[in-house]
């Protein structure tokens, strides 16, 4: 009977303890069911970081210099990445990125660049590049701002220059001004077809014909008459603007040296992008400023730049860490620190202000539109082309 | 044998003879060469220009800014119409083309002068430092041609330009837009980069002149003078003329000097045209203004060929005379010199010692000691450098030096073995069709200005052609544009030597039972050896300091030392372009130098073109 009851025992034990590791197991296997629904190690996913890793290096086309600062900071957050940066003209990029889609090697896998309406039209449309927004910023960011395509500030501006060592206030205040026989080859213009984001400029004068027109009767005190085979006051001061001999360069930094150099005795005004102020620094001599009086009928001109992601380009990851890290990541501001200057409004409205940046709403600019200026902008090239010296 | 079996081997051996000479004809090495070599120029010279043809007729891909309705690849007259008779024919195809030929004719001009003038004085009198004066006057050839154009606006710009240039900062004299900018300053530039082209022909064709011809003058009691005009010039003007045309047929297609002149007042040519319609993506213009400078040229060519078949009759040149007198310059001596040594300065020094200069200043405009920096040399960058690193500790520049390199080297090697092999084809072949087509072939080229070319290049290999796979952004395209680019050259370097090269002992060691391969080898080669290395040079040269040819084609990775000098440029980065352009030049003189050592002087073998 003890036998029975022993071996009972026994039976039940082992009974117990194959049960016992079955539950032990049953845990085990819950658990690791839940780890993988919270993605918890070893189901944790790899980071951006880590898939970035696997990709090794990432390729970027950018319209700014400042990109290489943005490329050195990155590559020492970020070890194992190798960050190649490279800075040329939006049309450069544009033309590359074609030529790169054609030839089928695909190097750029960021782009960033100037010239919306190409990058749009030509790019996004047709399925080249693509749309990416960091999620650690997206709910920050208004959807204009990120839609179609991701933007770093949605604003940079372009503004009229003059000479600070003869004028003490800017000698110009009307747009008019630039037509008149006293500003004869003394005003300066980037070139459009090097600098296609001025295409939207002047589009923009265009497209505000109106105000252009009344303008013109604040300045002058009569009505404008147009010249032959000219649709409106925006062209028609576009058109007497050419022809006014003004000095069309291939940079803004010429802008800013044309109109800056000291020793000058009857210096030039010219338009160039806000950031241009940065120039001082390099060229300490120059005496430039923004002619913040030059109002009539409006004192600056915007541009935007979009980011891309190229099709079919090997580092997809890395480019996306890229972009996380040149918008200021979730730690800190570094790599978007390169683009707090004056003339730039980030599109992130916890960011830091530079210093003595006004709010963007405070100034009086024009926007455009980018669909109208695409279906402008051979036209405008074309009259440009036409009436240029 | 019956009748009827000799007939029918009659009737075999007739069947079977075209055939085998067929196979005969084709088994020749000269010939199976020539169509070998036929082939690659049909690939790399031809399909190019057939190929923009076919574009220029059809939509291009950003051309739905112009019509939406566009489909890349259908049949549109758009871009022709656009060109020859739109709003805008006046702006981007007369004026382009008007400034051209004014600018080419007139810097041809000035060449001339030079060139001619230069070539009289080494060969013709006793002026002294010959010796280093001959080869000095290929210096301008070797720098980049827009070295020069830099050059002059940093001595000449105006406030109209920002900051004045040396000029006015040393004199105080403000110089005016018409001689800072456009057509003259472009003229004056483009023909002292171009002068030791016509001195090469000039100098070639004054040492073929048969002296008794002028002894014959003398001893009838002409002057020095008569004999000169009456004469010499006479004589050696269908080499002149020659000169004229190959020249202007050159300096038509040059891109970076009127870009740089040009630019600050609008004055526009076909290159500087076709560099903003390729930027905008106007493809289909671009290539329009391509085939008018091809077409440019071509005629120039053409009419050289008229001029010469003409004066040809009326030359008595006869082979080389021994020039035993020399004109004695006297007190001429020192006009001549000064004179010389001016041009010289202004075409070499100068730019050189310039650029230099301002490579080491902290601020351009401002030259004092305070200034000196070393900054965009050797720092690892700087707030003036805009936090670049210097030309010599840049890797991205070392990288570019090392393309330039490799690219003047691969360039001139596989163009002066093309160029030897389509010599030996032609020669062996002398007088055959076949070696006539070969010829012309490999001189189509050089109806294609630099700029166009590389356009051409893009235009075709960028998406793989036949069984080329897309060599965009390769630096094989590179090489393949330098080399066939200057293929002309090496082929009539080629063609020259070999037929200073007798066929005797080619034929003695075929008796001897010698075979094709081991003849080429052991005969041909190392006698062609020294024309080899005339032809290296001359590509290696032209391909390192070339920028109209490849600014389209590099990318990059493949950027070279010029490429980066006009990047550097456009962001007023000034001395860093500047101290680039010195490691060019500074680069390839020595390499020169090194190649003169192996194959004799530059210069010695007979004129490439």
């Amino acid at each position: 009977m003890r036998r029975v009851f022993v071996l009972a025992l026994m039976v039940v034990a082992l009974i117990g303890m194959v049960a016992s590791q079955a539950s032990a197991r049953d845990l085990d296997q819950r658990t690791d069911e839940w780890l993988q629904q919270a993605k918890l190690e070893p189901y944790a996913e790899p980071t951006l970081y880590e898939l970035a890793l696997q990709e090794g290096e990432v390729t970027v086309y950018s319209y700014t210099s400042r990109i290489h600062d943005v490329g050195r900071m990155f590559m020492e957050r970020f070890p194992g990445i190798t960050a190649h940066t490279y800075d040329m003209d939006s049309p450069e990029i544009i033309n590359r990125v074609l030529e790169e889609q054609r030839a089928g090697q695909y190097r750029a896998d960021l782009i960033w660049l100037k010239d919306p309406p190409t990058a749009y039209f030509e790019m996004y449309e047709p399925g080249i590049i693509h749309n990416w927004v960091p999620p650690h910023v997206a709910h920050l960011i208004p959807d204009e701002l990120k839609e179609p395509l991701m933007r770093i500030h949605h604003a940079s501006l372009s503004a009229w220059f003059y000479n600070t060592e003869v004028y003490d206030e800017s000698p110009v205040t009307n747009l008019w001004d630039l037509t008149t026989t006293e500003w004869r080859g003394r005003v300066v213009l980037p070139d459009i077809v090097l600098l296609t984001e001025y295409i939207a400029t002047f589009g923009s004068i265009v497209y505000h014909a109106d105000e252009m027109e009344q303008a013109y009767v604040r300045r002058f005190g009569e009505g404008l008459e147009l010249s032959r085979g000219i649709e409106n006051a925006g062209w028609e001061w576009i058109y007497r603007v050419l022809r006014n001999d003004p000095l069309i360069v291939r940079t803004t930094h010429e802008v800013t040296e044309v109109v800056g150099e000291p020793g000058q005795t009857s210096p030039s005004v010219g338009l160039s992008a806000f950031s241009r102020l940065r120039d001082l620094e390099r060229w300490p001599d120059r005496r430039f400023g923004v002619a913040w009086e030059m109002v009539d009928p409006v004192f600056a001109f915007l541009h935007t730049n979009v980011h891309g992601f190229v099709r079919f380009a090997p580092n997809p990851n890395a480019a996306k860490l890229f972009l996380t890290f040149q918008m200021g990541d979730d730690y800190d501001f570094t790599g978007n620190k390169p683009y707090q200057v004056l003339g730039n409004w980030l599109v992130r409205p916890d960011g830091p202000v530079p210093e003595g940046a006004p709010p963007l709403a405070e100034i009086d600019y024009w926007d455009f539109d980018v669909e109208w200026v695409w279906d402008h902008y051979v036209q405008i090239v074309d009259f440009w082309t036409l009436h240029r010296p | 044998m019956t009748r009827m079996d000799a007939r029918s081997e009659v009737v075999r051996r007739e069947r079977w003879a075209a055939p085998r000479a067929a196979l005969r004809w084709l088994t020749t090495p000269h010939v199976a060469l020539s169509l070998v070599l036929l082939a690659v120029l049909a690939i790399f010279v031809i399909a190019p220009i057939v190929n923009i043809v076919v574009d220029t007729f059809t939509w291009q891909s950003g051309d739905t800014r112009f019509d939406r309705s566009a489909v890349a690849g259908e049949f549109t007259l758009f871009h022709w119409t656009r060109v020859f008779a739109g709003p805008l024919t006046r702006r981007i195809l007369v004026e382009p083309l008007l400034n051209s030929i004014l600018t080419a004719l007139g810097a041809t001009a000035v060449a001339l002068f030079i060139g001619t003038g230069l070539a009289w004085l080494l060969v013709r009198t006793d002026l002294p430092f010959k010796r280093v004066l001959a080869p000095l006057a290929f210096v301008p050839y070797i720098m980049p041609s827009y070295t020069l154009a830099l050059a002059w606006l940093t001595l000449f710009k105006n406030q109209r330009y920002g900051a004045p240039g040396v000029f006015e900062y040393l004199t105080g004299i403000a110089i005016p837009d018409w001689f800072a900018y456009g057509p003259i300053p472009i003229m004056i530039v483009l023909g002292l980069h171009y002068f030791p082209f016509v001195y090469l022909l000039a100098a070639n064709a004054l040492l073929s002149v048969d002296r008794s011809l002028e002894e014959c003058g003398e001893v009838l009691g002409a002057s020095q003078w008569l004999v000169l005009r009456r004469i010499t010039l006479p004589v050696i003007l269908p080499a002149l003329l020659s000169g004229f045309v190959l020249c202007f047929a050159r300096v038509i297609g040059n891109f970076g000097t009127p870009y740089f002149l040009g630019a600050p007042i609008g004055f526009m040519t076909l290159p500087t045209q076709i560099f903003s319609n390729l930027g905008m993506r106007f493809n289909g213009v671009a290539y329009i203004l391509v085939l008018i400078l091809i077409t440019i040229s071509a005629l120039a060519v053409l009419v050289n060929q008229r001029l010469i078949g003409v004066r040809r009759s009326f030359a008595t040149i006869t082979g080389k005379g021994f020039v035993t007198k020399q004109v004695r310059l006297g007190w001429w001596k020192v006009p001549a010199l000064a004179l010389i040594g001016g041009t010289m300065f202004f075409a070499a020094i100068l730019p050189f010692g310039l650029f230099g200069i301002q490579s080491v200043m902290s601020r351009l405009g401002v030259y004092s000691v305070e200034h000196l920096t070393s900054a965009f040399w050797l720092s690892s960058g700087e707030t003036i450098t805009e936090g670049r690193p210097g030309v010599l500790v840049s890797p991205v520049i070392l990288r570019a030096l090392w393309n330039t390199l490799r690219l003047g080297i691969a360039a001139g090697a596989v163009a002066a073995v093309l160029g030897t092999l389509i010599g030996y084809a032609s020669v062996k072949g002398r007088g055959t069709p076949l070696a006539k087509a070969l010829e012309q072939v490999a001189f189509l080229p050089y109806l294609v200005p630099s700029l166009a070319f590389g356009t051409l290049y893009l235009a075709l290999f960028i998406g793989g052609f036949g069984p080329i796979p897309s060599l965009y952004g390769t630096f094989a395209l590179l090489v393949l544009a330098c080399t066939f680019r200057n293929l002309p050259f090496a082929a009539r370097t080629g063609h020259a030597t070999m037929m200073q090269v007798s066929g005797e002992m080619e034929e003695a060691a075929q008796t001897l039972g010698a075979g094709w391969f081991y003849r080429m080898r052991r005969i041909i080669f190392p006698l062609v050896v020294k024309g080899m290395v005339a032809g290296f040079t001359f590509v290696f040269v032209t391909s390192v300091r070339e920028l109209s040819l490849i600014i389209t084609l590099v990318t990059p990775e493949t950027m070279t030392l010029t490429a980066m000098t006009l990047r550097f440029e456009e962001l007023l980065l000034v001395q860093f372009s500047n101290a680039i352009t010195v490691l060019l030049i500074a680069v390839t003189l020595v390499t020169v130098f090194i190649l003169n050592r192996l194959g004799g002087r530059f210069g010695a073998q007979r004129s490439p073109v």
